[in-house]
């Protein structure tokens, strides 16, 4: 059907909502992956013909989607068949007390920007059309073909709709441009950002897959934005970053700059800054921004990054262009696609070609030093979440090898639980319309979930809470083995009390004892141990989709709530506090200023951490004044880069502006802050956080 | 001085801070060293004044759990009805409090470091002095007042060809300028007041000394930037005269107008110290204002 039809012209019958779901039911079923494909795509279709659309004053290039009543098929009732295969395996306390934790993840993930706009929506249509009709077709790629077909067809005609909607609201450029699109690739700058937005959005709302990176605008927009006016170009990029803001995606978008060729060049130009200034003039606090950093990255536009970060206005992260490809290369990216990798969610890298699954395996380090103390047990309810300790406790060496086994343990629970749910994808879901982009899908005739049809089909597992493991492991040295002022069944009880009648000791070891992320070697040395054994149990080992798992190290949000469900810790944490931040000392703990805290962090071995560490720099804005605080937060910068850091940010607060801020909401309507992976609107935060970012302020 | 004796010698030092950017070019390391020649009323430093270690305490940390009496075997730990922890009278600062308390609400200025092990500390941060034209400043108290060790420790950074700055307030031995420049990068040097009268006043001190270490420094073609503390109602009359003095010297690259701020209260209170500092009546149009009348005598100004 799909295959004879023109585009732009779509002859199929639409359904009701009622019909729709009757029949989405009877054809989705477990293990039935070709249903799946058949099913995605007619809810696709579905959703394109009856999505409300609107224009506001932020949409220059495309249309505002509501899906309101017509929704998706959500994932979650296909899963259901397999929910408790977890639980009937043991993983339940495991789960429950959040030791560990695995799901499927069907966000995280890029799409070959440059094919998009340089065979345009109509083009990616031609090519799978043309597919379809070479000889030697099976049936499975002959379904896919079809079925996708079908699916552009329907974007065709909800872009004629959408074009419609834009004459009539007197947008003519728009309306000229949506209709040129279903017949040809792109040929202005306006078409070319038309078509991001268009196939952002075809992804977004229809294929039903969350956070897709921008990738790296200033590659693939370049020939088209050399040929514009500059004055005009400037001023489309603007219309850009305002319409992609006010989509409002879940955790911000990503959009990256500058990187690296194979050869080692340096590739930020003249349309890296307009895209940076674009976006600093812009409504921006659901856009993340990258700066992939070589040696050979102009300081101006570093200069210019970090004089809107001070200004509060913004958040950018920098990255390691160097380390990031040597870290994608060391899970076994080829080199052409590590250098060409994209950030596809906070911190997360992945090759070229691959289809990256990040932030949905983690281990919640304190809680592995909580099952080492206790038998492998939880400490809260006693249930089993580690190993029976089988050692002794006689030596730090022997605490740690202990450790060490219950990490590994915890590793192979939380890639078990992944395990479990990511061999289900063939009945899961399926991406029709990213896969059309993926050359490797398109050549085979697979979807890139059902089929693991992308180039590199990983998995990633994130270790949470380092530093208040580090801290712990410092300090249970210090107590038991070197002061021996405990032993390890004493500590093992008090934590267990949370500290109840040891507020003495509990300071102590709090203010007094050594910490991470102050350049002090025999801390960092245990940071640095744990992170290359986590590396051992992670980096490459075989996941459900014939790719392989990568280690990251950064906490987002979940440091709240993984910190709920941990014990007392020997860092002289509280029972249910939050853990450590990303890959950052313990808050307040960074006693010796930040320059000691970058030293620490990049002391770990980060190639190692494909899916990405990041270091969160707090400074009070009178450190950071002037043209020399400008110097100092470059050079220190390119210093931690120059260390083998791999990624940072930087929160410059005013303790003043923040309490402020808390007071009169309404007076600091753009005043956003970093809060774990993304930026938020300080007005956003509950009073808890604001205190927090208050709090971290007045140390500077 | 012979390895030997540099091995032997001890500075006092109250603090060290990295990433500083306002003393001096680049990112810098500023070690505060214990003891002043001055008494600035508006000192905002007070833990750096008294030559001898200081013993503070944060009354808002304590959590009273009286470990600091257990181990304090002078008798001066006081749990009464008044805000003071340690009776001053009978403390003799040997810092056993100090070293316990788990709240660091009671803490210790004053460490004792040798030229090496003061060097070791610093050069940490080496590689972001490297990037940033960074170095190490000599700050305070009156770093000068302890002369051996503050040259041998700029002439370790000089021979290892680290940037030492000298954050100095002038009232030292002209030969302690003499030992020192050599090895100093930059003389960040307080000008508090032209006027002897003024000046006896605010620091407690005559400038005499002062102003004629200024002169040799710039004689001797030492790179100056000179700050110039605000503090109106103290010493804001004395803008002009100190343009008009620095505008007859020649090596002097700049003036920093420095905004008085109050900040240090608690500090004062902590150490037990007799608060002095002036109301903060200095604003930033006030530190504008002492700007342009340097600019308008040719001096150029630093942020």
């Amino acid at each position: 059907m799909g295959c004879g039809t023109e585009p732009g012209k779509r002859n199929e019958m639409t359904e009701t909502k009622e019909q729709l779901v009757a029949w989405l039911r009877d054809h989705t079923d477990a293990g039935n992956a070709p249903d799946t494909l058949e099913a995605d795509c007619r809810n696709a279709v579905y959703l394109m013909d009856h999505a409300e659309i609107s224009v506001t004053e932020a949409n220059t290039f495309f249309i505002r989607i509501t899906l309101g009543a017509a929704a998706r098929t959500p994932i979650e009732l296909r899963f259901a068949a397999f929910q408790d295969e977890a639980a009937k395996e043991g993983f339940g306390p495991g789960i429950r007390r959040r030791a560990y934790t695995g799901y499927y993840d069907f966000g995280h993930t890029a799409t070959e920007w440059e094919t998009v706009i340089s065979l345009g929506v109509s083009g990616l249509r031609n090519r799978l059309s043309e597919r379809l009709s070479l000889p030697g077709n099976d049936k499975k790629s002959i379904r896919f073909y079809t079925e996708t077909l079908k699916v552009f067809d329907a974007a065709f005609s909800f872009m004629l709709r959408a074009a419609d909607l834009f004459e009539n609201e007197g947008k003519t450029e728009a309306a000229a441009g949506l209709r040129a699109l279903t017949l040809r690739a792109p040929e202005t700058l306006f078409e070319a950002l038309q078509t991001v937005l268009v196939y952002y959005s075809l992804q977004q709302y229809f294929d039903g897959t969350i956070l897709r990176t921008l990738g790296r605008p200033d590659r693939y927009l370049y020939p088209f934005y050399k040929k514009e006016d500059p004055e005009k170009a400037f001023s489309l990029l603007k219309a850009f970053m305002t319409e992609i803001d006010s989509i409002r995606a879940d955790a911000n978008m990503p959009i990256a700059l500058g990187g690296s060729d194979v050869s080692g060049n340096d590739l930020f130009n003249d349309l890296s800054f307009a895209l940076l200034k674009a976006y600093q003039e812009s409504p921006n606090a659901h856009i993340k921004l990258h700066i992939l950093w070589t040696k050979q990255t102009p300081d101006r536009i570093l200069f210019e990054a970090f004089r809107g970060i001070r200004d509060g206005a913004n958040s950018i992260v920098f990255m390691n262009d160097r380390r990031v490809i040597e870290a994608v290369e060391y899970v076994g990216a080829s080199k052409e696609d590590a250098t060409d990798y994209h950030v596809v969610g906070c911190y997360e890298c992945g090759a070229a070609g691959e289809v990256t699954s990040s932030c949905t395996s983690r281990v919640n380090l304190p809680k592995v030093i909580e099952a080492t103390l206790n038998d492998g047990c939880d400490m809260e309810t006693g249930e089993r979440i580690g190993l029976p300790v089988t050692g002794t406790f006689d030596t730090f060496e022997a605490f740690y090898e202990e450790f060490r086994k219950q990490l590994f343990y915890f590793v192979q629970c939380a890639a078990r639980i992944t395990d479990l749910r990511e061999r289900h994808y063939a009945a899961l879901h399926t991406a029709p319309v990213l896969s059309a982009v993926y050359r490797s899908s398109v050549e085979a005739g697979r979807d890139i979930y059902v089929d693991h049809a992308a180039k590199y089909n990983n998995s990633s597992l994130n270790a949470v809470g380092l530093a208040t493991a580090v801290d712990s492991l410092a300090a249970i040295r210090k107590l038991v083995y070197e002061d021996r002022t405990l032993t390890v069944p004493d500590l093992a009880e008090i934590l267990k009390n949370d500290w109840a009648g040891e507020e003495t000791l509990r300071l102590t070891v709090k203010n007094r004892f050594p910490k991470f992320g102050n350049g002090d070697e025999t801390v960092d040395r245990i940071a640095q141990r744990i992170v290359n054994d986590l590396a051992e149990a992670v980096d490459g080992r075989p996941n459900a989709k014939g790719g392989v798992y990568r280690l990251g190290l950064f906490s987002i949000d979940w440091r709240w709530r993984f910190g709920e469900f941990a014990a007392a810790s020997a860092d002289g944490r509280h029972k249910g506090e939050p853990l450590s931040q990303n890959t950052s000392a313990v808050f307040g703990m960074d006693r010796e200023g930040a320059t000691a805290h970058l030293r620490s962090v990049a002391s770990l071995d980060t190639v190692k951490t494909p899916n990405g560490t990041i270091v969160d720099i707090d400074l009070h804005s009178s450190a950071v004044e002037g043209e020399a605080g400008l110097q100092a937060l470059v050079g220190a910068l390119k210093t931690y880069f120059e260390l083998g850091g791999f990624a940072v940010h930087y929160n410059v607060l005013n303790t003043e502006t923040l309490r402020d801020a808390k007071a009169h909401p309404e007076d600091y309507p753009n005043l956003q802050v970093r809060l774990c992976g993304w930026n938020v609107l300080f007005n956003t935060l509950s009073e808890k956080e604001k205190d927090e970012f208050i709090r971290r302020s007045e140390k500077g | 001085m012979t390895d030997m004796e540099t091995k032997e010698l001890a500075g006092i030092i109250s603090g060290i801070k990295r990433m500083e950017i306002h003393d001096g070019s680049g990112i810098r390391t500023t070690v505060f060293f214990k003891g002043c020649s001055l008494k600035c009323v508006w000192c905002h430093n007070p833990e750096s004044i008294s030559y001898l270690p200081s013993l503070a305490f944060f009354r808002e940390k304590c959590v009273q759990c009286g470990i600091c009496r257990s181990v304090c075997t002078y008798d001066a730990i006081r749990f009464d009805a008044s805000d003071e922890r340690i009776d001053r009278t009978k403390c003799a600062l040997c810092m056993e409090c100090a070293s316990h308390c788990p709240a660091t609400a009671l803490k210790a200025f004053g460490e004792k470091y040798t030229v090496d092990g003061l060097y070791e500390k610093v050069i940490e941060d080496l590689p972001f002095f490297e990037s940033t034209g960074g170095g190490v400043t000599l700050s305070g108290g009156e770093c000068l007042t302890q002369p051996g060790f503050a040259v041998a420790f700029a002439k370790k950074l000089f021979e290892n060809g680290i940037s030492a700055d000298v954050d100095t307030c002038g009232a030292v031995p002209r030969e302690t300028f003499e030992r020192i420049l050599p090895y100093t990068d930059t003389f960040l040097y307080d000008v508090k007041a032209v006027d002897p009268d003024v000046h006896q006043r605010c620091t407690g001190r005559s400038n005499e000394q002062i102003l004629e270490n200024l002169r040799f420094l710039d004689e001797a073609g030492a790179k100056i930037e000179v700050r110039y503390p605000l503090v109106v109602g103290w010493n804001d009359g004395e803008c002009e005269k100190i343009a008009e003095l620095l505008s007859g010297l020649s090596s002097v690259t700049g003036v920093k107008v420095l905004r008085y701020h109050n900040l240090a209260a608690s500090r004062y209170e902590a150490l037990g110290m007799e608060n002095t500092l002036p109301e903060p009546k200095t604003t930033d149009e006030d530190v504008e204002r002492a700007r342009g009348v340097f600019e308008r005598h040719g001096i150029r100004t630093f942020r």
